[in-house]
């Protein structure tokens, strides 16, 4: 019961953040709808000249690039502005209070991601609605399509929430790393496809991709959606979801572990 | 002379400074490699892929990356500390500067070494020397007068949309949000013929964020599409001096935006 | 009774790479660091009792906030011991969480997007208050800091004093019996310092807390603590009460008389010296460790002679302290 009382207050620190500062709301929303706005009438003016290209044809390259913009919602927060983030707190020495608490520091950095992320998909939703009713999105073709997509961008957004981590991890090793970070982001946002689909890109980058796990948090659920992934071979991509899943678990808590030494024999 | 002797000396101090975070730089440097890697990839694939986008040949398409690219890079290099001020701004670092007595905005800019831009210079050369060694055009010295002008013109308007974003955050912290998103916007939208875009679309990345001078026009009048772009011809081909009359511009409002500085609370 | 903190031989040592001078040097150092051990805390051993307050006092860098965070479970110690209200801090780190509370200066741990109140409330989750007493304890908090008047604010709004009040009352909501202070009123003006100050007393005489503080504000020291414990160079100089740290390091006092009688012949008294003497003005001082305290100095000296007009100076305990670190770092030096 106190679990989950505490487990809601971490949970609702960012939408509370929001819901106090309205301007960052109406930013929000201004922001998503151009950006859905220009990357379909982008989309759609490069296949202007393009029949179906790289197996995908103009409403499933729609469709694509604008449920990447949704789904990148999901965790594209002004995090900074709470000064909630591992790298601010690196920075002001704060820190030490995540570690003076009887709360351990992953539990309330997972709580806090969830909380976060459920926030996102209360704006995914409500900008897939509106997109899917004034036509610039295609539905999925298939009950059964949506319910594998469901369960892959479930499975997805938790990979991602360990990539993200991962990335604040990096902080407690190297304090002046943003610049490395933006790299980072940058890489999960072109590996995952949020850019643009992976399928256009030479045959040599996606075998790289399969490597690594950006691909797993956006261009495998959203293939699943187009349809350019067919279901026959959904089970063999969900496989693959959980098994980052599990690696970047065991590689996230270990990280927690030395995190946690390092601010023991540093000090934080 | 002596504030270029100061610029100089600081920049040098700076640059040792970054040598001084040993893993950063290294981790710098490694990374710097998949960051090449990956911008080359996301630049050349869409353009072979959609052969004849916009009506323009996959060649001439490729001068707008790679000027938008090298732009980019001479931005972050020289004037890039603009970008994000508001966190210092938030810490009062502003207020410091105000003490000092050298110009606040050559302070900002002095704030550290762009490590990074090292890796943005080098992939911006790579793209370059790639898109004019596939480039079908006469390369006469006028033609390479305007490029240079061209990239020059494109560094100093994404300064000017950058310093225009930091005199906003000397009153609005929250500004920084908007400086992210036009990071990703002229990362995004900088590199396409913007033709392809539906006419009011092109219009707003065209007369509201002006993005399209940053590389669009420029490659558009070297490659003899400047008549298609859906602007005025004068308009596309005056791009280099814009981006000058923009940048002197976010300048005097930043002037204007620091002498109503009120200071950060506490 | 057993003591609420104990501390026995506690050290700690790190490790830190020096950076060689100039262009060539950074490079080396890029390539081959050259690393160096600092010894921030060295054989450390004190107590504090239930219920009493303790000023860890030191000049800047010598091991107070490094004796803190191992304290508090944050660090873990080289070599040596621990135990708060009997945990071992650092090997039962959630256990000890729950018996203490920290402010670390100016760093915060509140919520920044959010209103005081919001963090007030994650925090009682975290340590499982019940709302009832959290209800109490909040009122007790506004009575003694006036917190209501900007608890509804966000914490990014706060000046500097609302927000370091604001943490106090989030470190105690969980009602620690043992607190750690680290220069709590840094930067404060002297109206909130004096709050901050009362509510600490408050919180040691009433509440019957335990409370370890670290301060350069001597004032600070002189109306809350009664005894100190004075490190320097990570080492234990001094552990005693404040009247020990006046005799230990001069309490330089003057005894300043006039003369009804000019010409009445003066000498020193026992323990006290005549430090001048010009026609009616005479000044005693202290003489050797013998001496007595200003107020049985004064005593003796309206005793032994007729005077018109008599003044006292007492060094207060800035001097003292200034005397003390001056005497720790001569020692140090000659060592």
């Amino acid at each position: 019961m106190t679990t989950l009382t505490y487990a809601w207050r971490a949970a609702r620190v960012t939408p509370l953040g929001e819901l106090y500062t309205p301007p960052r709301i109406t930013a929000a929303l201004l922001r998503l709808t151009v950006q859905v706005v220009l990357v379909a009438s982008l989309w759609h003016g490069l296949y202007a000249q393009t029949g179906t290209t790289a197996g995908l044809s103009r409403d499933q390259a729609v469709t694509f690039a604008v449920l990447a913009v949704l789904a990148s919602r999901l965790r594209e927060l002004d995090q900074y502005a709470g000064r909630d983030s591992v790298a601010q707190h690196m920075y002001y020495g704060t820190i030490v209070y995540w570690y003076l608490r009887p709360l351990s520091p992953h539990r309330y950095y997972a709580l806090r991601a969830l909380g976060e992320q459920l926030y996102g998909l209360a704006w995914a939703l409500g900008g897939y609605t509106v997109c899917l009713a004034a036509g610039v999105v295609v539905p999925p073709e298939s009950a059964s399509v949506a319910g594998v997509f469901a369960l892959s961008l479930f499975l997805g957004q938790w990979v991602l929430h360990y990539v993200m981590l991962l990335i604040d991890q990096l902080c407690f090793w190297t304090l002046r790393n943003t610049a490395a970070l933006l790299i980072l982001i940058f890489a999960q946002n072109l590996m995952s496809g949020v850019y643009a689909p992976l399928w256009y890109f030479p045959h040599w980058f996606l075998t790289l991709s399969s490597f690594l796990p950006f691909q797993a948090t956006l261009n495998v659920p959203l293939s699943l959606y187009v349809g350019r992934i067919p279901l026959s071979e959904a089970g063999f991509q969900l496989g693959v979801q959980a098994g980052w899943l599990v690696a970047l678990r065991f590689l996230t808590r270990f990280l927690w572990r030395r995190a946690a030494r390092r601010v023991v024999s540093q000090g934080g | 002379m002596n504030a270029v002797r100061i610029v100089w000396r600081v920049t040098q101090l700076n640059f040792r400074a970054q040598l001084e975070y040993r893993t950063e730089f290294l981790m710098m440097i490694a990374i710097g490699a998949i960051w090449q890697v990956s911008v080359i990839v996301f630049a050349t694939v869409l353009l072979t892929r959609f052969a004849g986008m916009g009506g323009w040949d996959s060649s001439d398409v490729l001068l707008i990356p790679a000027t938008r690219m090298l732009a980019h890079g001479l931005f972050v290099l020289f004037l890039g500390r603009v970008h994000g001020l508001g966190r210092h701004i938030q810490e009062g670092k502003i207020d410091a500067y105000l003490l000092r007595p050298m110009p606040v905005y050559r302070q900002v800019q002095l704030e550290h070494f762009p490590t990074n831009a090292i890796g943005d210079l080098t992939v911006a050369v790579g793209l370059m020397v790639g898109a004019l060694g596939r480039s079908h055009l006469d390369w006469t010295p006028g033609r390479i007068a305007y490029l240079v002008a061209a990239v020059l013109g494109g560094m100093l308007l994404e300064a000017a949309l950058f310093t225009v974003v930091a005199s906003a955050s000397l009153r609005f912290p929250a500004a920084d949000y908007w400086g992210r998103w036009l990071e990703e916007l002229l990362g995004t939208f900088g590199s396409y013929p913007l033709n392809v875009l539906p006419r009011a679309v092109g219009g707003f990345l065209t007369y509201g964020l002006p993005l399209a001078f940053v590389a669009y026009f420029p490659a558009a009048v070297l490659t003899g599409h400047g008549h298609s772009t859906g602007a005025p011809y004068w308009l596309a081909a005056a791009s280099p001096f814009l981006g000058l009359l923009a940048y002197l511009a976010s300048r005097w409002l930043w002037r204007w935006a620091l002498g109503h500085y009120t200071g950060v609370n506490g | 009774m057993t003591a609420s903190i104990e501390v026995r031989g506690l050290s700690r040592t790190f490790h830190t790479t020096v950076r060689r001078p100039g262009f060539t040097g950074v490079l080396r150092s890029l390539v081959n660091p050259e690393r160096v051990e600092k010894h921030a805390v060295s054989d450390i051993s004190f107590d504090v009792a239930p219920g009493e307050l303790l000023a860890l006092l030191g000049p800047n860098g010598a091991g107070k906030s490094t004796t803190i965070k191992m304290l508090t479970g944050i660090l873990t110690p080289t070599s040596g011991e621990a135990r708060v209200a009997g945990v071992v801090p650092y090997r039962e780190r959630e256990r000890n969480a729950r018996n203490i509370g920290a402010v670390f200066g100016q760093r915060t741990q509140l919520w920044w997007d959010l209103p005081v109140r919001e963090s007030f409330s994650i925090l009682r989750d975290i340590y499982e208050v019940p709302k009832a007493e959290h209800a109490a304890r909040l009122r007790e908090f506004d009575e003694l800091l006036e917190l209501s008047s900007f608890w509804d604010t966000r914490v990014r709004h706060l000046s500097l004093g609302q927000r370091v009040r604001c943490d106090l009352a989030a470190a105690l909501l969980h009602d620690p019996p043992v607190v750690f202070l680290d220069e709590p009123t840094i930067g404060m003006d002297v109206v909130v310092k004096e709050q901050v100050r009362e509510f600490l007393r408050y919180q040691v005489a009433e509440r019957g807390r335990t409370v370890l503080l670290t301060t350069h504000d001597m004032t600070e020291v002189e109306r809350l603590a009664e005894r100190v414990v004075l490190v320097n160079h990570g080492r234990l100089v001094l552990d005693g009460t404040l009247d020990e740290v006046r005799r230990g390091f001069g309490s330089t006092w003057q005894v300043r008389a006039t003369l009804a009688d000019p010409h009445t012949p003066v000498g020193p008294l026992p323990g006290i010296a005549l430090v001048s003497h010009d026609g009616p003005q005479v000044v005693f001082g202290p003489d050797g460790p013998a001496a007595p305290t200003v107020h049985q100095a004064l005593k003796l000296v309206i005793e032994r002679y007729e005077v018109t007009g008599v003044a006292v100076d007492e060094a207060d305990l800035e001097d003292v302290m200034r005397a003390a670190y001056a005497e720790v770092r001569a020692k140090a030096e000659a060592a």
